[in-house]
């Protein structure tokens, strides 16, 4: 099999049917063998606006949707202004014969680039409406790409299954576009091969973190809507029917308390948001450190601060989710790099909630939750492990917050009998009865509070020990500068690092996916004596800050991106080599 | 056969002599072993406030959350254990202040839930400001010049919202108080019942005196807790006439609960379901198959 890497941007208002599209293009090629890497830029509002949806396809492993396009196809003028700075020379921009201003566009453009008219919007028509037009460009951009036209047609009939009726226009116009000549020689966009999927599924981060959370016996899950998590919230709705339950509150006071609620009745429980939810949610996360109540919390972060840019990237929460809540409670925070770690991690944080009953973070962004990969998923990796769970009565009173040498008490579940306690917000003793109100400040209440605050922090050390905390990875040997990086930033580096590795440079990769608790003296062994890159997505370097604070050692040099867009290999690969340069 | 020293716990309650919360108090155990609730069946779940502190009274499990966020904590028990029996505990200040919200949204899903609110026009546990239902006029430590925003009618509120069991007590007729609890323990769905429940350190004003010269008894009085209409206008009547205060059941309805119509309660409590099903999340996965 020939190397094969093309990215295809198309490219027009909302409710154009641009992202269906995207997909079904990508899924035809992933079907055929290829690794498939897809990722949207749109904007708040529901008509209009001008938004793009980018399939890239590749014989590699897919890490980005690319800096730079080959194929752009745009049913407006503006999609093609707001793109043209990113297509390769040698690229075709198509663009409908129908778009005042385009030729002009077109004339004046200076580069190497290919631009050719059809007629989009009178195909639509001629099919049966102007809606067909997503699906004229599905069939010219099928048959450049080179799938079959039977396959063409019977991806449209799977597609619109559930609404036979709008096969046969579908069909037609996607024929019309097949046929449309384009004029020039198109080959090297070609794939045509038929093979074997390299990968099984082609999957969003969000909906591999609900899958995974299935996968781990999740079952309720809370959320009021909010981008870039809804989508998680739109998959457990539609699949109630497996005996999850979704609850949409009223706010995300709500979800977390509901959440908290379902976690003490005895079920895997998780609530789901962006940063604003989350700032609702701060109070609720102190009170599952307290309770010492097992939750997940999904924190899938947007451009902030406020309502910020509600349809872009960022990895700007970082250290408010670190320090979301008074006081000091033992959380931990997990950023996957990947669709599939957000598949595994999310089965990996039901099960550090429930061992060290408290509350596990999985901190996303708007670039993993949306962008879909081809990937391979093996649910028999999803272990469940539950944790202390008391059964019987041991004899007298039961002690809920029994101190232990570990810092994790037996909890008992409501409907046991003889265990019954109550679980309180305020400061309690070993069996809930609060130290607070007409104890507090007496010298036995005094040692009680000292005992049960360090059996509770003491959790973060034990999961250290107990190795559920996963090291970094390092990517390189003896390179001469290390990336370090954080969750979803990692697949730039990696794609950036093999850019680099063409022009000679050997640089490495020191990415994490567990930020909280951290493992300080093996991770500054780790770094000492390296030079060091940080790569993230925000302005403040929050990630560089977490690690001089645990471990002392200062990131000076620093790659930081927060206008929204998310990082490539390209970009990053620039960067690092101004740096490098000096 | 539970007797009372399997729901009475050790702890000595925190409110002052003679707070009207001794006799909720005192009521709700009744309530409990009239009704021979299992207690490791039962969980009480409270918000923040001197009545905030029942759950801690009792042997049963019990949950004393954040203020005013007591409702949601509840809801997310009954959702996850259809065979628990939840009661919610709080003040007027967690209920109808700060955690008003819920309140509302919680009528609206019905769940089978009882939520005893102990009204005494006041902030306590903070040492006397006002509350959303201190009267208009009322001088207190926020309000030194009397109060000047109109009170929240928790009772006209619920009936409103489609609440489908309204009820008031007065904690100084605690038998009375029992019956009223004891019914919306066994109503079908939400059932709120507010409880007018004198403070005796900072209220002054709505005191057990103040409350005996006004109180009647609906039930007396020929209501009808079926009629929809006349229970708002006994709901809305102390506003109109400060010198009438009804107690009793305003207002019941059978309308279906929440969980009587979830999916996926279909299977039973979701804390009987299987935890882990292999075969299930492939198919999950084959929706999402390149092929």
């Amino acid at each position: 099999m020939r190397n094969y890497d093309v990215s295809i941007r198309i490219s027009g208002a909302n409710g154009d049917g641009i992202d269906s599209i995207g997909f079904m293009i990508g899924k035809s090629l992933a079907r055929n063998g290829l690794y498939i890497f897809g990722y949207r830029g749109y904007q708040s509002v529901i008509r209009g606006g001008s938004v793009w949806y980018q399939i890239r396809a590749s014989t590699e492993k897919l890490y980005t949707h690319g800096e730079y396009i080959d194929i752009l196809i745009s049913f407006d003028l503006d999609g093609i202004k707001n793109s043209l700075g990113f297509v390769k020379g040698g690229g075709i921009v198509i663009y409908d014969s129908k778009t005042n201003g385009a030729d002009e566009l077109a004339a004046s453009s200076k580069m190497d680039i290919n631009f050719v008219k059809l007629p989009l919007l009178d195909s639509a028509v001629k099919s049966g409406g102007d809606i067909y037009r997503n699906t004229v460009a599905f069939g010219i951009l099928s048959k450049i790409v080179g799938i079959k036209e039977d396959f063409v047609i019977k991806s449209i009939s799977d597609r619109f299954k559930k609404k036979p009726g709008l096969v046969t226009p579908n069909v037609t116009a996607a024929k019309i576009g097949y046929e449309l000549d384009l004029g020039i020689d198109t080959t090297k966009f070609y794939f045509g091969e038929e093979g074997e999927p390299k990968r099984s599924y082609m999957l969003s981060g969000n909906e591999a973190i609900a899958i995974g959370a299935a996968a781990a016996g999740c079952k309720f899950y809370a959320a009021y809507p909010m981008t870039p998590a809804s989508s998680i919230l739109d998959w457990f709705a539609s699949h109630e029917n497996h005996g999850i339950l979704y609850k949409q509150p009223e706010d995300e006071i709500t979800a977390i308390n509901m959440t908290i609620g379902a976690a003490s009745a005895g079920v895997r429980a998780m609530c789901g948001t962006s940063g604003g939810g989350f700032s609702l949610m701060v109070e609720g996360l102190g009170l599952a450190g307290i309770l010492e109540v097992p939750i997940v919390v999904v924190e899938a972060q947007r451009s902030g601060p406020s309502t910020g840019l509600p349809t872009k990237t960022e990895q700007g929460d970082l250290l408010f989710v670190m320090n979301a809540s008074q006081g000091e409670f033992p959380r931990v925070i997990i950023a996957p790099r990947s669709v599939e770690e957000c598949f595994y991690e999310t089965g990996a944080a039901f099960n550090i909630a429930e061992k060290y009953q408290c509350p596990v973070i999985i901190l996303s962004d708007l670039f993993l939750s949306e962008h879909i990969e081809s990937v391979n998923i093996e649910p028999e990796r999803v272990r469940i492990e539950r944790g202390k769970i008391a059964t019987e009565k041991a004899g007298g009173d039961f002690k809920r917050y029994l101190i232990t040498e570990d810092g994790v008490s037996p909890r008992a579940l409501p409907g046991t009998k003889g265990l019954e306690f109550v679980a309180p917000s305020d400061d309690h003793d070993e069996y809930g009865n609060l130290i607070t109100d007409v104890f507090v400040g007496t010298p036995e209440a005094v040692e009680l509070r000292r005992k049960m605050h360090s059996k509770r922090m003491k959790k973060l050390e034990t999961m250290v020990k107990n190795g559920d905390i996963k090291m970094p990875e390092v990517v390189g040997e003896g390179a001469d500068a290390y990336l370090v990086t954080f969750g979803s930033s990692t697949y730039a580096c990696i794609e950036a690092v093999g850019l680099l590795k063409d022009k000679g440079i050997n640089v490495g990769i020191i990415s994490f996916s567990y930020l909280h608790p951290m493992d300080s003296e093996k991770v500054e062994a780790l770094l000492s004596g390296k030079r060091l890159i940080d790569v993230e997505s925000n302005y403040t370097a929050q990630f560089a800050r977490l690690i001089r604070m645990n471990t002392g050692i200062n990131i000076k040099e620093r790659i930081l991106r927060y206008d929204g867009e998310a990082f490539t290999g390209e970009y990053l690969c620039a960067e690092v080599m101004k740096i490098l340069k000096g | 056969m539970y007797t009372m020293q399997d729901y009475k716990s050790n702890v000595k309650p925190i409110f002052c002599p003679g707070c009207g919360d001794y006799g909720v108090d005192a009521s709700m155990l009744k309530a409990l072993m009239e009704l021979q609730l299992d207690p490791s069946n039962t969980v009480i779940v409270s918000g923040i406030g001197c009545s905030s502190s029942m759950p801690h009274d009792f042997k049963t499990y019990g949950i004393h959350g954040l203020h005013g966020r007591a409702l949601p904590l509840a809801e997310g028990v009954r959702l996850a254990n259809t065979e628990l029996h939840v009661i919610v505990a709080g003040g007027d200040g967690d209920g109808y202040g700060i955690g008003l919200n819920h309140l509302i949204h919680a009528i609206r899903r019905n769940l089978n839930i009882t939520y005893v609110v102990m009204n005494n026009e006041i902030y306590g546990l903070t040492t006397g400001q006002a509350s959303p239902t201190s009267g208009m006029g009322h001088i207190t430590k926020s309000t030194p010049f009397g109060v000047i925003e109109r009170p929240v009618n928790p009772l006209s509120l619920a009936l409103a919202a489609g609440a489908t069991y309204v009820a008031r007590g007065f904690s100084g007729d605690p038998v009375h108080l029992t019956n009223l609890i004891k019914n919306g323990i066994l109503h079908k769905g939400f059932a709120l019942v507010d409880v007018q429940s004198p403070c005796v350190t900072f209220n002054k004003i709505n005191t057990y005196e103040w409350t005996r010269k006004r109180v009647y008894k609906l039930e007396e009085a020929g209501h009808d807790p079926k009629d929809f209409m006349k229970a708002m206008e006994k709901a809305v009547e102390f506003q109109l006439n400060p010198e009438k205060f009804p107690i009793g059941l305003f207002y019941e309805a059978d309308v279906p609960t929440y969980e009587e119509q979830e999916e996926a309660l279909k299977q039973g409590p979701l804390t009987k379901h299987q935890l882990q099903s292999i075969e299930d999340v492939k198919a999950l996965l084959e929706e999402h198959s390149v092929l």
